[in-house]
């Protein structure tokens, strides 16, 4: 189940990606997108789970591009997307091989989707949301509310890479 | 890198993006990630405790046989989503699979809810030693593996595989002095005993059948009585030679486990004769296991060959540095080594301080032998030093060593039989 729903998003992100950078003209890219949905498939069968995060890296920088140029942003929305869920369900896959054969490693895979499912919608939705929304002026408490908030996640990242 | 740090960095950076080119599509693109941080995050444990408990279904064992090991790991926190869990083997011991039965390992990946329980088995085996469990290993993962927290839950555990034991009886040794227990050791001394010792004034008390007429025939006015062998426990020293230069050999071959077999069924035997027996290890360090009696030394003196292992040191490179005080004066010394020319020194002067000193020596030229090619170079060098080896047997032998040569082909049971064997002492009747 996790490999098929792996397998779907990396088409998926590859495909939007293509797409869009298809639409806006860009159409030499395309075989450049299938070469690395070709590559993070054999990476994962080879276990070299590491590329997963080197493909996530591209699809986002990628969709950042086409984004920067002004190309169709659902598109590069769906292409981060599929990176993302492509990058979770590749490490998922990992964890799972770890598991024994009398392990519910079908519950899990059940349960797991579902989550990620739930995410990657809800996500999906807020980012929709945000391309629709605009507010034209803020107010200070939120402005201050935000930046509390950023504040405080730039925090745990730099403590999360002290570790490092 | 951490999913959540790498998952991180592009969050901002594209938050930065789109601040810095005020672009709401960057913000848009950060979204996604943004959730799947927030709710990974939220779902982490709050709080981990988790208690685990390991049972071996034996605790010693012979090599390579199997042993069950269940663990039980309950959860005393927060509901838990994901957790991959390692039971750490010690190394050397190896997982097994039993035919016909479901794969079982030693590694897992489950959910625990709050107050449950998981329970899992899988089977273990390994060669001589003596293995220490140590530590339940756990990563916990929120269920997009967002947070993680790496657990060990300590429960020590300890099997021992002992080296084989066969069954050696009435080993036949005539150590210079001996304990004033009854045992089954000839002492050099009159008394009560079963083999003829000589014959002496015969005093009031002694029995009639102990008279010997045929003596007391010739004298008129005195009567003779037989005298017989007291037969007594002693003390007896087994040393096990673990020097790297002397049991390892070309393409991984060893001869020590050969000798630890020995040494195990000798201490085996000595100990059922009622002798008092220790054992001294002499490899890159002495590891000595104090003399003693009866089924408790026999575990000390397996448990210590179990752990016993060869090793290569400069101190201990030849026997000059045997510790003599610590074997009783006059005792018995077995030494289990496959023995080197400069081996001869050190062993004249133990008999020099008074002690009976047997070699039991695993024959090293015949065991290399039997795994090299059969060709013209091999044959002529096994020749040279086969000579060698005779040589410094033949000289051992007549410092009044016994040297036992041992042909590993051969079971270490029959060949005690066939070299030290004793016959019981209803045969030795008979014979008389």
């Amino acid at each position: 189940m996790t490999i098929f729903a792996l397998i779907l998003s990396i088409l998926l992100a590859i495909i939007a990606l293509a797409i869009g950078y298809a639409q806006a003209g860009v159409d030499n890219y395309s075989l450049w997108f299938l070469l690395l949905a070709a590559v993070w498939l054999i990476a994962h069968f080879r276990k070299w789970y590491w590329f997963s995060s080197i493909a996530l890296l591209i699809t986002i920088i990628a969709a950042a591009f086409g984004v920067w140029n002004g190309f169709p942003t659902i598109w590069m929305l769906l292409g981060a997307l599929g990176g993302l869920l492509g990058w979770d369900l590749s490490d998922f896959a990992r964890r799972l091989s770890y598991a024994a054969p009398m392990d519910d490693t079908r519950g899990m895979e059940r349960l797991h989707m579902e989550r990620v499912g739930i995410v990657a919608a809800l996500g999906f939705g807020l980012a929709i949301l945000s391309l629709f929304v605009r507010i034209h002026r803020l107010a200070f408490e939120v402005a201050v509310g935000l930046i509390l908030l950023a504040t405080l996640g730039l925090t745990r990242l730099v403590i999360g890479l002290r570790k490092y | 890198m951490s999913r959540s740090v790498l998952l991180g960095l592009l969050t901002y950076g594209l938050l930065l993006t789109g601040i810095a080119t005020v672009k709401g599509e960057f913000i848009a693109l950060a979204l996604p990630l943004v959730t799947y941080l927030i709710i990974g995050y939220l779902q982490a444990p709050e709080k981990i405790k988790l208690e685990a408990t390991r049972h071996l279904s034996v605790e010693r064992t012979s090599p390579n046989s199997n042993v069950d090991v269940t663990v039980t790991v309950t959860n005393r926190g927060s509901s838990l989503e994901e957790i991959l869990l390692a039971d750490v083997l010690p190394a050397g011991l190896t997982v097994r699979s039993v035919p016909a039965a479901p794969v079982r390992t030693n590694r897992h990946l489950l959910r625990l809810a709050k107050g449950e329980s998981y329970t899992f088995g899988y089977t273990v085996s390994g060669p001589r030693g003596g293995y220490v469990f140590d530590a339940l290993e756990l990563k916990v993962n929120d269920h997009l593996a967002v947070s993680s927290s790496k657990v060990r839950v300590e429960m020590k555990g300890r099997l021992f595989v002992l080296p084989p034991v066969t069954r050696v009886r009435n080993i036949a040794i005539r150590p210079r002095r001996t304990r004033v227990y009854a045992g089954t050791i000839p002492a050099r001394a009159g008394g009560a005993g079963t083999d003829f010792f000589g014959v002496r004034d015969y005093q009031p008390g002694d029995p009639p059948s102990a008279i010997n007429w045929r003596a007391s025939a010739r004298h008129i006015d005195k009567l003779y009585a037989n005298e017989f062998q007291q037969e007594r426990v002693a003390d007896v020293g087994i040393v096990l030679d673990g020097r790297l230069r002397t049991n390892e050999f070309a393409r991984g071959h060893s001869l020590f486990e050969y000798s630890v077999q020995a040494a195990a069924s000798l201490a085996d035997a000595l100990l059922n004769q009622g002798n008092r027996v220790g054992l001294l290890v002499y490899a890159s360090y002495l590891a000595w296991t104090l003399p003693g009696y009866g089924k408790i030394q026999r575990e000390r003196i397996l448990h210590a060959l179990a752990n016993a292992k060869t090793g290569g040191s400069q101190v201990f490179s030849d026997l000059e540095h045997l510790p003599t005080r610590l074997f009783p004066p006059e005792s018995q010394i077995i030494l289990i080594s496959p023995l080197s020319e400069d081996d001869f020194a050190p062993l004249i002067q133990l008999r020099a301080e008074g002690y009976e000193v047997m070699v039991i020596s695993p024959n090293p030229v015949k065991f290399e032998l039997s795994y090299l090619p059969a060709n013209e170079i091999v044959g002529l060098a096994g020749r040279v030093i086969r000579m060698e080896r005779a040589l410094l047997l033949q000289k051992m032998g007549r410092a009044g060593i016994h040297v036992l040569d041992w042909d590993v082909v051969e079971p270490f049971d029959l060949f005690v039989k066939r070299r030290l064997g004793r016959s019981p002492v209803w045969l030795r009747a008979i014979e008389r």
